[in-house]
């Protein structure tokens, strides 16, 4: 039996609980491939879930970090197109048996292994997905739902009390319509962090680690509203049509539905929270999906005929990200009202059974899975009350999980009692605890998927990490029970959940953390000193919901000074971090009762305001006789109300702003006036845009237009098209004509700093080159502080200074001058760098993209297929997006968003030229005479640097530009270097021809080039003494650039609305990209091969672990010197 | 144990009349729905019938049971307090005895090899295991608000008895699917009563008691459940069909079962074809 599946097999704790990287650091390549055999092989025949998903853990991570390292590994190979194909469409088996067979073919290497480690990778989490899913489908009380198929089936029937009209059933005379059931749920926060132990997963494997403290508590904004109230409610009644009547308050959107598909549509518009809680709580269970019946038919089954339902939800104004898991515990209010509704709870009202909370936590997890989302399965903790104990529970006979996982997918609560957790403690906490909102909302969905790795790999120290994790709950556990000393109770937990946030937390997902979360921590300790007793963490990653603690006497105070501290911060790094809103402080208080519900009747019976906000208008707009009698009867219930109750006095306004048209001073018209100052400022050329949008509309450009002709041929280069330097030795001779040229001050960098990064934010507009990404020199840097710290380190072996240009754009020019500024004032240290801004001149306004462009990218382009019922939910995302753009208008201006995030930068071509337009280059040569060549970098591409041997070797080549290649791993897309129709180029991916033409190549641009300054002058026409001449300048650039192609593509772009809210959408925008110089005839181009870890791009934060794991942050530290 | 003596509930505000209804019985003959229940009653060895009426109703039904009539008794259920309640107006009727209950909104067709009718094999099983037995049929998930449901196990080696362990009336699918799923059942059927049961008197006590407490009604059902955690309580899986005649077409439904069942079963199928063929919808 081979080593690793001992260890994956073994009952012995101290075996099974072996790190995986101990093993594949002393193991030969040899070796390891025996192993990943044996893996394989294993993971095949194992009837063990949880086995077979390790097996498939110790390959991926075998082959992502392992094998590369190993001597005799090749660093170059091809990944047939037919597996990548599978994999996109998640046949991950037809994938792995593709690329194993490559790899018996072309022997192991690096490109193969990154196809398999990525094939491996997502196999492991589909099996586990899908374990869950068959988990959340068979927990009972869910199975039935699964099982209906008709109408007739529907053995729900709205409970008697809520269909009662008459005076004695409490509901008014027969036309005031329907008593209203009401439901108020409290939030959850994680008194713990649980070191992220409440993932499913881990819960289900692991559920002796799988434990949370978990308090379930009312909120208020401070400053907002009066006092701490259960944050989410939702509303359910009877109305007098067939249709159901979804309305979501807080998100201002309302729906009639009277067609069962709609139901399942989740994306179709902001109510898919509702839909799936309709689902999920059986009135329209989810086997009734697609079998073509009719709403009404339903509806007349549940509520009896011509009656329909109406479901509202509503959340107290709490914004997205606050880690308090407010979605989940609306989607289990949303359930838990509707399971009352139709008698599936013993009671209408009040508290719910321990039973019913179960169900309805089950029941939460089915709407999240059918909604495409995902939660952990502490995250309904809102429907129990107070502060509970939450553990994962081991499957015993008689559970669905039984023989399948180790753990239950259920984990069972514990309520603490007053011994547990005396209430002078719990007072004590609430006295001591400042609960906020940092501003910052980020998908932690990579990180979850971390922790599931990690975990499974047992990687060393992030296993002792989990086990210090487990040890602090303990030991918050302890402090709560007091000791008869609150105060020291809380300071105690204050201690602890510092030291987890700073200790194990980190340690398993050193992300966890970022610059402004420390920077925060730092001064709220330098504003309160000894009052200052703690930071807590909250949920999945800090920045949104977290928690300071501080003695009780000065609470009131830094809550203020908190909220102030959180400003300053926020906006110091606002154009570095993605921060969706301004910093909030909440009060809060616990909730002794969990979900709770009322029936509203007679006077008493209206939804909440803002209900009557989003209809009322529309209400009035129409002819009272044709309002159906419940509505006019509701119209006199709520005007009543507005009379007497002092809580809906603010309603005159609300109506009035919202019936009468108004000028929206701050927004629209401000907002379009601003947009056209920027684009005059930028220089934005109209006539270039129009021309480019006429061509969109007539299909002259376009995604499909983009492409070469399909007779074009691509082969891969030969052996003498490029030059080898991954050998050190080869590079050596090199070395000292590079450590002349240096010191003579011939060689300068230009670091490419004009894009958003709109893969590192999702779209979110942050400069990426001021993003503090990662720990350097025990502190968060910048992109660009890594960029100069090479320069710095290149200057201070050779003792010159470095000129060091960096690339703006419109987007990031005035946030980098800000930077460069406070960061000279900071540090008169920074000799040895001369720093240069390239401002750019050039701007693009976003274009709402054509339909047939959406469809193009989404139907024609291999796409990354989802687990299925996320795929169905992006599927109705797409459609209504192709929708938007129809409405909105196709090739029409993109204006509905803030200004900056209208305009785009028209692609990196551009930079070069803007340094000859803007005189920069003038400049450079008249301060660095002797200058004569320029390392131009990505932004993201941390590996380059001006290392003597590679600044020798280019020397030597003699050519205009020389390009920086690397071989390709699977996620390398976007072209490569090629022979096209036998001449050597760089095609961009957006002009394969074909898509699997890409796969046949070796090679992948990494955009580092090494330019000949004298070279580029003649290819533009102009010498030295011209660059002052701007005319001449204009005329040669624009001469060049009309014969540099233009590409059409399409951007995710966020809109931010409402408390936190963001909606994605795809604009088009046009671009010229750099590496179609080498199709000039007149630029000599070379191409050499440089190390992966040199040539490698950061594109996407959730490539940073795997970053920091195989070795290349180590690798980019190496090369840098810090101030 | 002997059972001679048997409840029929007929006092319902919805169901009084439908004992009434006449239908025509198997041996082509015309009776009220009332005689075929009587009749399946004295088939099993019943001595003596009671029936649970509204009050006033007394007439009617004895002219509804024609020759059986003497053999009954009339009991008045005089304050509408549910089902339980009718069947505990019986008490003083039972004594000490245990006695076969049937509903009179029930009509049974027996699918057994020997042709034995519904109440007559229940009542041998009941003899036979010396305990309270209710006949109980798999009934999918959907039909489960229309009836009590049991939860239990089987008996080993006797393959349709099972021991009851709880007992819920009218259950949502997600209640039966925590508290009543019965192993070896298909998944989404649940075991429903029938409308037969052999009870011992135990349960008239428990009726009374619930009778004396706070609630308006006495429910039969938690009567049971209760009874199931003190006394042996087996559930047998009817070899037969039940047919309620109280819900729509139910007795339509009922009649035609009746109908196929007997020696015309050739001529109401043609009438069937017949109307079939001269549908609306061809």
């Amino acid at each position: 039996m081979s080593e690793l599946t001992n260890i994956i097999t073994s009952a012995d704790p101290a075996v099974r609980d072996q790190s995986l990287d101990a093993f594949c650091r002393r193991a030969t390549l040899a070796e390891l491939l025996v192993e990943c055999a044996a893996l394989d092989a294993f993971r095949r025949d194992s009837d063990n879930l949880y086995e077979r998903v390790r097996a498939l853990f110790f390959l991926y991570a075998i082959h992502r970090f392992h094998l590369l390292t190993k001597p005799g590994m090749k660093s170059s190979g091809l990944v047939p197109f037919a597996g990548y194909e599978h994999l996109l469409q998640r046949r991950f088996e037809e994938a792995i048996s593709s690329f194993l067979g490559a790899q018996q073919e072309q022997g192991p290497n690096e490109t193969v292994s990154s196809a398999l480690a990525e094939a491996y990778h997502s196999l492991g989490f589909q099996t586990l997905a899908d374990q869950v899913r068959r988990s959340v489908r068979t927990v009972r009380g869910n199975q039935w739902m699964f099982r209906m198929g008709h109408p007739s089936d529907q053995p729900l029937r709205v409970r008697p009390e809520l269909l009662g009209r008459g005076a004695s059933s409490g509901g008014g005379s027969d036309k005031t319509g329907f008593p209203i059931l009401r439901e108020r749920t409290p939030v959850r926060m994680d008194l713990s962090h649980s070191a992220w132990s409440d993932i499913f997963f881990l819960g289900m494997d692991f559920p002796e680690g799988a434990r949370v403290l978990n308090v379930s508590i009312d909120l208020a904004v401070r400053g907002r509203d009066a006092e701490p109230r259960p944050p989410v409610e939702s509303y359910f009644r009877v109305i007098d049509e067939p249709v159901l009547r979804l309305t979501s308050v807080d998100l201002g959107a309302t729906a009639e539905i009277t067609e069962l598909r709609d139901v399942f549509d989740f994306a179709k518009d902001y109510l898919g929270l509702l839909k799936a809680a309709i689902i999920a709580s059986g009135i329209l269970p989810p086997g009734i999906e697609g079998s073509g019946q009719s709403l009404t038919d339903l509806l007349t089954r549940l509520v009896g005929p011509g009656l329909g339902i109406e479901v509202v939800s509503n959340v107290n104004d709490i914004p997205k990200g606050s880690r308090l898991a407010v979605s989940t515990n609306l989607l289990a209010c949303l359930i838990s009202v509707c399971m009352r509704a139709t008698g599936q709870a013993k009671s209408l009202t009040g508290q719910l059974q321990e039973s019913e909370r179960r169900l309805v936590a089950g029941r939460a997890i089915l709407g999240e899975w059918l909604a495409g989302s995902g939660g952990g399965w502490q995250d309904s903790g809102g429907v129990w009350p107070g502060m509970k104990l939450i553990q994962g529970v081991l499957a015993g006979e008689g559970d669905p999980e039984f023989g399948v996982s180790r753990g239950r997918l259920l984990p069972s609560h514990k309520i603490l009692d007053d011994l547990d957790a005396p209430p002078a403690v719990r007072e004590q906490l609430c006295d001591s605890l400042i609960l906020v909102h940092g501003g910052m909302a980020q998908n932690v969905g990579p990180i979850l998927e971390m922790v599931t790795e990690k975990y499974l790999l047992r990687s060393e120290a992030e296993w002792q990490g989990r086990k210090e994790a487990m040890r602090v709950l303990d030991d918050i556990v302890a402090a709560l029970r007091g000791g008869g000393k609150p105060r020291e109770a809380v300071h105690r937990i204050g201690e602890t959940t510092t030291r987890n946030f700073f200790g194990p937390i980190q340690t398993i997902i050193p992300w966890a953390s970022n610059f402004y979360t420390e920077t925060l921590i730092e001064r709220a300790r330098a504003a309160f000193g000894a009052d200052f007793w703690g930071f807590w963490m909250l949920g999945g990653m800090s920045g949104g919901g977290m928690g300071f603690i501080v003695a009780p006497e000065i609470k009131r105070q830094a809550q203020d000074q908190l909220q102030e501290i959180m400003l300053t911060t926020k906006n110091e790094l606002q154009h570095a971090l993605p921060f969706a809103m301004d910093p909030v402080v909440y009060d809060f208080g616990i909730n002794p009762r969990g979900s709770f519900a009322n029936v509203l009747t007679l006077d008493e019976a209206l939804m909440p305001m803002g209900y009557y906000a989003l209809h009322l208008p529309q209400w009035l707009r129409m002819e009272q006789r044709t309002l159906s009698p419940m509505r006019r009867a509701e119209l006199q219930r709520f005007g009543a109300a507005c009379r007497t109750r002092p809580e809906l006095g603010g309603m005159n306004k609300v109506l009035f702003d919202r019936l009468l048209p108004q000028i929206k001073r701050d927004t629209a018209r401000g907002g379009r006036a601003t947009l056209e100052e920027l684009l005059d400022r930028f220089g934005f050329d109209r006539a270039q845009h129009e021309q480019i949008r006429a061509d969109l509309k007539s299909g002259r450009i376009g995604l499909a237009q983009n492409r070469m002709p399909a007779s074009t041929t691509i082969e891969d280069v030969q052996r003498d098209d490029i030059v080898d330097a991954t050998n050190e030795q080869s590079l050596a001779a090199h070395r000292q004509r590079g450590i002349e040229a240096i010191k003579a001050g011939e060689i300068g960098v230009v670091s490419l700093a004009a894009g958003a990064g709109s893969r590192w934010t999702q779209g979110a507009g942050v400069v990426k080159a001021l993003n503090p990404f990662a720990r350097f020199g025990g502190k968060h840097r910048t992109f660009l502080e890594v960029h100069f710290a090479k320069s710095r380190r290149i200057s201070r072996q050779h003792g010159v200074v470095i000129p060091h240009v960096v690339t703006t754009s419109y987007l990031t020019h005035e946030p980098i001058e800000d930077y460069l500024a406070s960061r000279d004032q900071g540090a008169a240290a920074n000799s040895g760098v001369a720093t240069f801004l390239s401002q750019g001149r050039s701007v693009g306004l976003r274009m709402i993209p054509m339909a047939r462009d959406l469809r193009f990218a989404w139907e024609e382009m291999p796409q990354q297929l989802l687990d299925e019922q996320a795929q169905k939910v992006r599927e109705s995302l797409h459609a209504a997006l192709i929708g938007w753009a129809r409405q909105a208008g196709e090739g029409g201006d993109y204006t509905d968003n803030l200004p900056m995030q209208c305009l785009h930068p028209v692609g990196h071509w551009f930079e070069v030229p803007n340094m000859l337009r803007n005189g920069l280059l003038a400049k450079m040569l008249h301060d660095f005479p002797n200058l004569k060549y320029l390392m131009l970098h990505n932004v993201d591409t941390l590996g380059a640097n001006l290392d003597p041997a590679m600044v020798g070797l280019n020397m030597s080549l003699g050519a205009c530009l020389t390009f920086e290649v690397i071989t390709r791993h699977v996620h390398d897309r976007g072209g490569g270097l090629a022979r096209v129709d036998g001449h050597v180029r760089l095609v961009e991916g957006l002009a394969m021809p074909r898509e699997e033409a890409e796969f046949s190549l070796s090679y992948y641009n990494s955009m580092t080039t090494w330019i000949d300054v004298r070279q580029l002058l003649d290819v533009f026409g102009l010498t030295r003494d011209d660059l002052a001449n701007e005319a001449a300048v204009t005329a040669a650039i624009r001469k060049v650039s009309s014969r540099i192609p233009t590409y059409i593509t399409l951007k995710d772009v966020k809109k931010r609305w409402g408390h936190g809210q963001e909606d994605v959408f795809p604009v088009a925008q046009f671009e010229k990209l750099w590496s179609d110089m080498t199709w000039l005839p007149e630029v000599s181009s070379r191409f050499v091969v440089v190390p992966r870890m040199r040539g490698q791009q950061l594109k996407d934060a959730a490539q940073l672990d795997g970053w920091l794991r195989d070795g290349s942050a180590a690798y980019v530290e190496k090369l840098c010197d810090w101030e | 144990m002997k059972i001679k003596k048997a409840v029929v509930t007929a006092a319902g505000r919805n169901q009084r009349g439908l004992p009434l209804q006449t239908l025509v019985d198997r041996d082509r003959v015309q009776k009220t729905a009332l005689r075929i229940i009587v009749e399946e009653a004295l088939n099993a060895g019943m001595e003596e019938v009671c029936i649970v009426i509204h009050p006033g109703d007394h007439d009617a039904y004895a002219t509804a049971a024609g020759e059986h009539a003497r053999r009954l008794r009339f009991v008045e259920q005089t304050a509408p307090r549910g089902y339980g309640h009718a069947v505990l107006c019986a008490r003083e009727f039972i004594g000490n005895d245990p006695f076969l209950h049937l509903v009179g909104d029930h009509l049974y067709l027996s699918r057994d090899e020997q042709g034995k009718p519904c109440a007559r094999q229940l009542v041998e099983i009941a003899e036979a295991e010396q305990c309270a037995v209710s006949a109980v049929q798999p009934t999918r998930e959907t039909m489960l608000t229309n009836y009590g449901t049991v939860g239990g196990k089987r008996v080993p080696v006797k393959p349709l008895l099972y021991n009851i362990e709880s007992v819920l009336e009218k259950p949502t699918p997600t209640e039966a699917e925590q508290s009543l799923i019965v192993p070896g059942l298909r998944a989404g059927y649940y075991l429903c009563f029938f409308g037969i049961h052999v009870l011992t008197p135990a349960v008239m006590e428990i009726l009374e008691r619930q009778a004396r407490g706070d609630a308006p009604n006495v429910h039969l059902s938690p009567a049971l459940a209760e009874m199931a955690g003190g006394e042996r309580y087996l559930a047998y899986e009817m070899k037969g069909r039940r047919y309620d005649i109280g819900v729509q077409y139910g007795l339509l439904v009922a009649q035609l079962a009746l109908a196929l069942d007997g020696p015309d079963r050739a001529e109401v199928l043609a009438q069937l074809v017949e109307l079939l063929a001269t549908g609306r919808d061809l």
